[in-house]
C-alpha cells in the first residue's frame, strides 16, 4: 500500500511546474504593488519562469502512481497538454510584451501565469473537482486580463460579457459533473472510467446523459461552440489584440482537454455500442455541424480581422469537434486510422501555432496611433512588410488547411478518425460529418484567402501600415510559421506523442492495489 | 535512379526556394537561374525516359523497403515518401519538365515586376507536378495535388490580367472545394481497404491499394451498407462520386468547366500553358489511377451520366470556341472539349479507349501549351488577343505561323499529328462500348477543326490587318505600339520548337510511347475484362440501360440518366 505521504509527495512532484508558475505569478502580483519596474523586467520574470517550468517538466521522469487513486497523472496526455500550454504561453508572453503600460504590467504578467498553471492543471487532472479547480484558475485572471491592459468602454463591455457568461457555463459544468459524480460515487476520472467499463449497469444511461449534456453545455461555452459561441466576436473585438490570442487558444484547447479527460473517457469506457454511445455521438455531431456551418458562414461577411478570427476560431471549434463525436467511439481496440482524441491532439498543435501567428502579426504591426483592425488595413502588406506578410500567409493557409502546413494534417487525421471511428451503424453519419466539414472547409478558405488577396495583389494604400516589429513578437510570429511549415513537412514527431496522449486518455490498467478483488463484484449495480 | 527520381522532383523546389529568398535578383539573373534548373529537370527526366523499361507494368525507380515502396514518412499510420514511374505517368512526368521550359520562354520578356518572386512560383509548381505524377502514396499524391493551387493562385492573382484577383480566387477555391471531397474519397478507399481486406491490412501504398481494391469483395459489405442506409447509393458509388468531385473540377467535365475560361483568360501566358498542358492533366490522371483502378463498380454504375457529360463536354466545348472573339478563350473551350475526349476515352473501360486517352493526355498538353505560346507571341506584340483585330499576320510573322498551323493540326488531330494517334484509339475504344456516344463525339472532332480552321484563315491569311495600325491612326491608345513588329526571337523560337518536334514525332512513331503505357493500363482494366460480357450486349445494340442493368445489378437503374436526349439538346440550348 501507499501512504498518504507518498501521494502527498509524488502529486506534488507531479505539479511541480504548476507550482512554479503560481508562486511566480503570486510573487509578482504582490511585489507589483510596492516595486516599480519597467515592463519588461516583469515581462523577462514571465518568460523565464515559463522556460524554468518547461525544463522541469522536460525532465520530469515518470512516476509510479496508482491512477486509480492519484489527483494529478503524468501520463503522456497530460505530458504533451502540459509542454503544449507552457510553449504557447512563452508565445503569448512574448506577443504581449510591449502590449501594457509599466504601471500595469505586473499584475497582467502575474495574471499570465496563472491562466497558464490552471490550463495545465486541466490537462493534468484526474479528479473531478481538482479539474474544476483548473478551469476556474484559467477563468479568474481572464476577467482582470480582459479590462486591464485598456480601460475603455469597449473592453469593459467585453469584460462584463465574459464574466457573466463564463460564471454562467461553470454552474452548468458543476451541475454536470455532479451528475457524473452521482453515476458512481467517485470523482477520480480514471476510476468512473473503470467502473464504467467493467460494472454492468453502469453509467446508467439516462442520468449519464444528463451529465454528458451539461458538461458539453458548459465546456462549449470555453470552446466557444454553438450555441455557446456568441459572446466570441463581441469579447475578441473588444478586447486588446493579444488577449483576443490568448482567448482563441487557451480556452479552447481545454474545454477538449476537459472533455477528452471526463466525458469521452468515461462513454468509451461503457462501451461502443448502446444508446448512450449513440446519443453522445449524436450530440457531439450535431454541435460540430451547426457550429462548423456557422462560424464559417457568418465570417465570410466579416470585415474587422478580430471579429473574422472569431468567427474563425468557432469553426475550428467546430472541426474540433469532430474529434470529441470520434472520440466517444473509440476504446484502445477500436482505433481505427486514428483516435479521435489524436486528432484532437494533433489539431490543437497546429491551431496554436497558425491562430497565434495569425493574432501575433495583427499584434505586431498595431501601434497605439494606427491599430490594424480591417482586412482593408493589410492591403499591400506583401510590399511594405514582405516578413510579416510572409508569415501570415503560411498561418492562413495553415489554417485553411492546405497541405503541406500543419493545419492539413489537423484536418487530414479528424476526417480519417471520423472515416474509420466505426464500420457499424454509425458510419454513415461520420461519413456525412466529413462532407460537411470538406465543404466548410472550402467555404472557410475565401475569407482566409480574402486576406491573402489583400496582402498580396493589392497595392499599398497611402496610409499603410508603419510600425516596426520589436524582436520578441517578431521572433514568436516566426516560431508560429516555421513550426507551422515543419510541423507539416514531417509531423513524425508530434504524431508519435499525440497517438501516446491519445492511448493514454483511455487506457485503463489493471489495478494493482485493490486490497479486495472481489470488492467490484460486490458494488451494486446502478439500476 | 530512385536517387535521380527523387532528385528531379526536388530540384526544381531548390531552386524555388533559392529565387525566392534573392528577391533583389534583376529579371535576366532570375530567369537564368530558373531556365538553368528547368533544363537540368529536363535532362534528368529525359534520362528516366530512356531507362524506363518496356514491358513492365510496376512501378519503376522506387525506393524498396523490403516489400515496401519508398522511405518512412510517418511510423504509424504507414504514410510513406514513396516516388515511382510507371507507364502512364513517366510522359506526363517527361511533359511537366518540358513544357516548363516553354513556359519559361513564354515569360522571358513578359515578365518584368518581380521577376524572381515570378520564377519561383513556376519551379515550386513543377515540383508539385512532378511529384503528384510519381507519387506512389495516396497522402503524398494528395499533398503535392493541393500544393500546386498555391504557386498558381499566385501566378494567376499577381501578374494575370485586369481581372486577375476574380480568377485567381475563383479558381482557388473551386478547385479547392473539389479536392477536399477527394480527400475525403482518398481517406475513404484506405478505410475501406483497412476494415474490408483480408487481414485488415493498412497501406496507403498506390499500387497496393490497387490491387487490394480490385480483388475485395465488395458484396456483403454492401448490402449491409443498403440495409442500414436505405436512402444513400452503395458504397463504390459513393467513393467514386467522392473521388470523381475533385478530378471533374480539375479535367474540367462538363457542369464543372465554369471557373476554366475566367482563369486561362486572365493567367499570364506562362500560367495557361502549364495550367492546360499539366494541370487539367492531373484530373483525367486521378481519374485513371483512383475512380477506374479502385472503385472500378462505381465508375460501371455511373457509366451512363459519365459518358453523357463527357460527351456533352465535347459537343459543348467545341461549339462554344466556335462562338469566341478572343483566340486564348478560343483555346480554353478547346480543351474542355478535347479533354472530354480523353475522359471519354477512360471511360470506354477497355484498353484500346484507356491507352488513347493515356497518350492524349500528353499529346493535348503539348499542342494545348503550344498554342498558349503562341497566342503569347501575339499578345506580347499587339496587346490584343481579338481575332476580328488581326489579318494576314503570316506576312508579318512567318515562322509564328507556321508554328501556330502545325500546333492547331495537331490539335485538330490531322493523320500523321499526334492528336490523331490519340483521339483514333479514343473513338475505336468508345465505338466498342457505346457506337452513338462514339458518333456523337466524332461530330465534335468536326467542329474541333472547323474552328481552328476558321481561327487561322481570319488571323494568319487574307490582307495583312494589324492591331497596332489601327492604333496608330487612331493614335490615342494608352499602348502606343512601336511601328515595327519585333520578328519572332530566339527564346520564343527555342521554346517552341521542341514541342513542334513532338507534335510530328509522336504523330509518326507513337509506337514506343504506347509500348510503355500498355502494360500500367492493363491493371486497370482487369475487372473491366471480367465483366466482357457488357461489351458484348454493347455490341449487340443492346441499351446501356439493359446492358447495365444485366451486368451490375439493378442498382444501376436508379442513377441512370438518359444520355441520348441530354446530348442531343444541349448544344441547341448554349447556341
Amino acid at each position: 500500500m501507499i501512504s498518504a505521504y507518498d501521494v502527498a509527495r509524488q502529486t506534488f512532484s507531479i505539479l511541480l511546474p504548476e507550482i512554479l508558475l503560481l508562486i511566480t505569478a503570486t510573487a509578482m502580483i504582490t511585489a507589483g504593488a510596492f516595486v516599480k519596474l519597467p515592463r519588461r523586467s516583469w515581462c523577462a520574470t514571465a518568460a523565464v519562469a515559463l522556460g524554468v517550468a518547461i525544463f522541469v517538466l522536460l525532465g520530469m521522469g515518470s512516476q509510479a502512481t496508482d491512477i486509480y487513486s492519484a489527483v494529478a497523472l503524468n501520463d503522456a496526455f497530460s505530458w504533451y497538454g502540459r509542454l503544449l500550454f507552457l510553449l504557447s504561453g512563452l508565445v503569448i508572453v512574448a506577443l504581449a510584451h510591449d502590449q501594457v503600460d509599466d504601471s500595469r504590467a505586473a499584475e497582467f504578467f502575474g495574471a499570465l501565469l496563472f491562466i497558464n498553471a490552471g490550463a495545465m492543471l486541466v490537462a493534468a487532472s484526474n479528479e473531478l473537482v481538482f479539474l474544476f479547480v483548473g478551469l476556474e484558475l484559467v477563468s479568474m485572471p481572464t476577467y482582470l486580463l480582459l479590462y486591464l491592459s485598456k480601460r475603455s468602454k469597449a473592453t469593459q463591455e467585453a469584460a462584463t460579457k465574459y464574466f457573466f457568461l463564463s460564471i454562467f457555463s461553470s454552474g452548468l459544468l458543476l451541475f454536470g459533473f455532479a451528475y457524473l459524480y452521482g453515476l458512481t460515487g467517485v470523482t477520480n476520472l480514471k476510476a468512473l472510467a473503470f467502473l464504467a467499463d467493467k460494472v454492468q449497469g453502469v453509467p446508467q444511461p439516462q442520468l449519464a446523459l444528463i451529465a454528458i449534456v451539461f458538461v458539453m453545455a458548459g465546456l462549449g461555452f470555453r470552446v466557444a461552440a454553438v450555441p455557446f459561441h456568441f459572446y466570441a466576436p463581441d469579447v475578441y473585438q473588444g478586447s486588446p489584440t493579444v488577449i483576443a490570442a490568448m482567448l482563441s487558444w487557451v480556452p479552447k484547447a481545454v474545454g477538449f482537454l476537459a472533455l477528452l479527460r471526463t466525458v469521452t473517457a468515461v462513454v468509451s469506457a461503457a462501451g461502443t455500442s448502446g444508446p448512450l454511445g449513440h446519443r453522445a455521438v449524436l450530440l457531439a455531431w450535431l454541435i460540430a455541424a451547426i457550429t462548423m456551418t456557422l462560424g464559417n458562414t457568418v465570417a465570410l461577411a466579416q470585415e474587422n480581422l478580430k471579429r473574422l478570427f472569431a468567427y474563425s476560431s468557432i469553426a475550428h471549434a467546430g472541426y474540433l469537434m469532430i474529434g470529441i463525436a470520434v472520440a466517444f467511439r473509440n476504446d484502445l481496440n477500436s482505433g481505427g486510422l486514428y483516435y479521435g482524441a489524436e486528432g484532437i491532439f494533433f489539431y490543437l498543435t497546429a491551431y496554436a501555432m497558425m491562430t497565434l501567428g495569425a493574432f501575433g502579426v495583427i499584434v505586431m504591426l498595431s501601434s497605439p496611433d494606427h491599430p490594424v483592425e480591417k482586412v482593408e488595413d493589410l492591403a499591400g502588406l506583401s510590399r511594405t512588410h514582405p516578413g510579416s506578410a510572409l508569415a501570415m500567409a503560411v498561418c492562413l493557409f495553415s489554417l485553411a488547411g492546405i497541405p503541406p502546413l500543419a493545419g492539413f494534417w489537423g484536418k487530414f487525421e479528424l476526417f480519417a478518425a471520423a472515416f474509420s471511428a466505426s464500420p457499424g451503424e454509425d458510419s454513415g453519419l461520420f461519413w456525412w460529418l466529413g462532407v460537411i466539414a470538406v465543404l466548410n472547409s472550402a467555404a472557410g478558405a475565401y475569407y482566409y484567402l480574402r486576406i491573402v488577396v489583400t496582402m498580396y495583389l493589392r497595392n499599398p494604400t497611402a496610409d499603410s501600415i508603419t510600425a516596426r516589429p520589436a524582436w520578441p513578437s517578431a521572433l514568436a510570429v516566426t516560431l508560429c510559421s516555421v513550426g507551422t511549415i515543419l510541423v507539416g513537412l514531417y509531423p513524425t514527431p508530434v504524431l508519435v506523442q499525440t497517438r501516446l496522449a491519445a492511448e493514454a486518455s483511455i487506457d485503463l490498467p489493471q489495478p494493482v492495489t485493490i486490497a479486495n478483488p472481489n470488492v467490484i463484484a460486490t458494488l451494486p449495480a446502478s439500476r | 535512379m530512385a536517387t535521380l527520381l527523387v532528385l528531379t522532383v526536388l530540384l526544381p523546389l531548390a531552386g524555388s526556394l533559392f529565387l525566392f529568398l534573392s528577391p533583389r535578383l534583376d529579371m535576366k539573373k532570375a530567369r537564368a537561374v530558373a531556365l538553368s534548373v528547368a533544363l537540368v529537370t529536363l535532362g534528368f527526366s529525359l534520362i528516366l525516359m530512356f531507362v524506363f523499361k518496356t514491358g513492365m507494368a510496376a512501378p519503376q525507380f522506387a525506393f524498396m523497403d523490403g516489400e515496401k515502396y519508398g522511405l518512412s514518412w510517418m511510423e504509424r499510420p504507414d504514410i510513406r515518401f514513396s516516388l515511382g514511374l510507371d507507364g502512364l505517368s513517366i510522359w506526363l512526368f517527361g511533359l511537366t519538365s518540358l513544357l516548363m521550359i516553354t513556359a519559361i520562354f513564354a515569360s522571358w520578356e513578359s515578365i518584368t515586376e518581380r521577376a524572381p518572386l515570378h520564377y519561383a512560383f513556376m519551379l515550386a509548381l513543377e515540383t508539385g507536378l512532378l511529384g503528384l505524377f510519381c507519387s506512389l502514396d495516396v497522402v503524398l499524391f494528395y499533398v503535392f495535388f493541393e500544393f500546386t493551387l498555391i504557386p498558381l493562385f499566385f501566378l494567376i492573382g499577381i501578374w494575370g490580367g485586369p481581372e486577375r484577383r476574380r480568377a485567381s480566387v475563383t479558381f482557388f477555391l473551386y478547385t479547392l472545394a473539389g479536392s477536399l471531397l477527394t480527400l475525403l474519397g482518398v481517406i475513404a478507399l484506405v478505410v475501406i481497404h483497412y476494415q474490408h481486406s483480408v487481414g485488415n491490412v493498412l497501406t496507403f501504398s498506390i499500387p497496393e491499394l490497387r490491387e487490394g481494391l480490385q480483388a475485395l469483395n465488395w458484396e456483403p459489405w454492401s448490402e449491409s451498407w443498403t440495409r442500414t442506409h436505405p436512402w444513400t447509393a452503395s458504397p463504390q458509388v459513393l467513393v467514386f462520386l467522392l473521388l470523381f468531385a475533385g478530378f471533374a473540377i480539375k479535367v474540367p467535365m462538363f457542369p464543372f468547366h465554369t471557373w476554366l475560361p475566367l482563369a486561362h483568360v486572365e493567367a499570364p501566358t506562362a500560367g495557361s500553358i502549364l495550367l492546360a498542358g499539366v494541370l487539367l492533366k492531373v484530373g483525367s490522371y486521378g481519374l485513371m489511377r483512383f475512380n477506374l483502378s479502385m472503385v472500378p463498380h462505381g465508375a460501371a454504375v455511373l457509366w451512363p451520366m459519365l459518358a453523357t457529360l463527357a460527351v456533352i463536354g465535347i459537343l459543348y466545348g467545341a461549339f462554344a470556341a466556335l462562338a469566341q472573339t478572343d483566340i486564348k478563350r478560343l483555346i480554353a473551350y478547346s480543351s474542355v472539349s478535347h479533354m472530354g475526349f480523353i475522359v471519354l476515352g477512360l471511360f470506354a473501360f477497355n484498353s484500346t479507349g484507356i491507352n488513347g486517352a493515356a497518350i492524349q493526355m500528353v499529346n493535348h498538353g503539348i499542342t494545348t501549351g503550344a498554342l498558349f505560346a503562341c497566342v503569347g507571341v501575339l499578345y506580347e506584340r499587339y496587346h490584343t488577343r481579338e481575332i476580328a483585330d488581326m489579318g494576314g499576320l503570316w506576312n508579318r510573322l512567318p515562322l509564328l505561323t507556321f508554328f501556330f498551323i502545325l500546333a492547331s493540326m495537331g490539335s485538330a488531330a490531322l493523320p500523321g499529328l499526334n492528336g490523331f494517334v490519340g483521339e483514333f484509339p479514343i473513338l475505336a475504344g468508345m465505338f466498342e462500348r457505346s457506337p452513338r456516344a462514339a458518333a456523337l463525339a466524332s461530330i465534335g472532332m468536326i467542329v474541333g477543326a472547323w474552328y481552328l480552321l476558321w481561327m487561322l484563315q481570319r488571323v494568319f491569311f487574307g490582307p495583312l490587318h494589324e492591331p497596332h495600325g489601327h492604333n496608330h491612326e487612331a493614335s490615342h491608345g494608352a499602348l502606343s505600339t512601336p511601328p515595327d513588329i519585333r520578328p519572332i526571337g530566339w527564346h520564343e523560337i527555342a521554346g517552341l520548337t521542341p514541342l513542334m518536334i513532338m507534335i510530328v514525332f509522336i504523330g509518326v512513331f507513337p509506337q514506343p510511347f504506347f509500348d510503355r503505357i500498355r502494360p500500367a493500363v492493363s491493371l486497370i482494366v482487369v475487372p473491366f475484362a471480367a465483366s466482357a460480357e457488357a461489351r458484348i450486349d454493347a455490341e449487340k445494340g443492346m441499351t446501356i440501360h439493359a446492358s447495365l442493368e444485366k451486368n451490375f445489378g439493378p442498382a444501376s437503374k436508379d442513377l441512370v440518366v438518359e444520355p441520348i436526349s441530354q446530348v442531343a439538346s444541349t448544344p441547341k440550348g448554349r447556341r
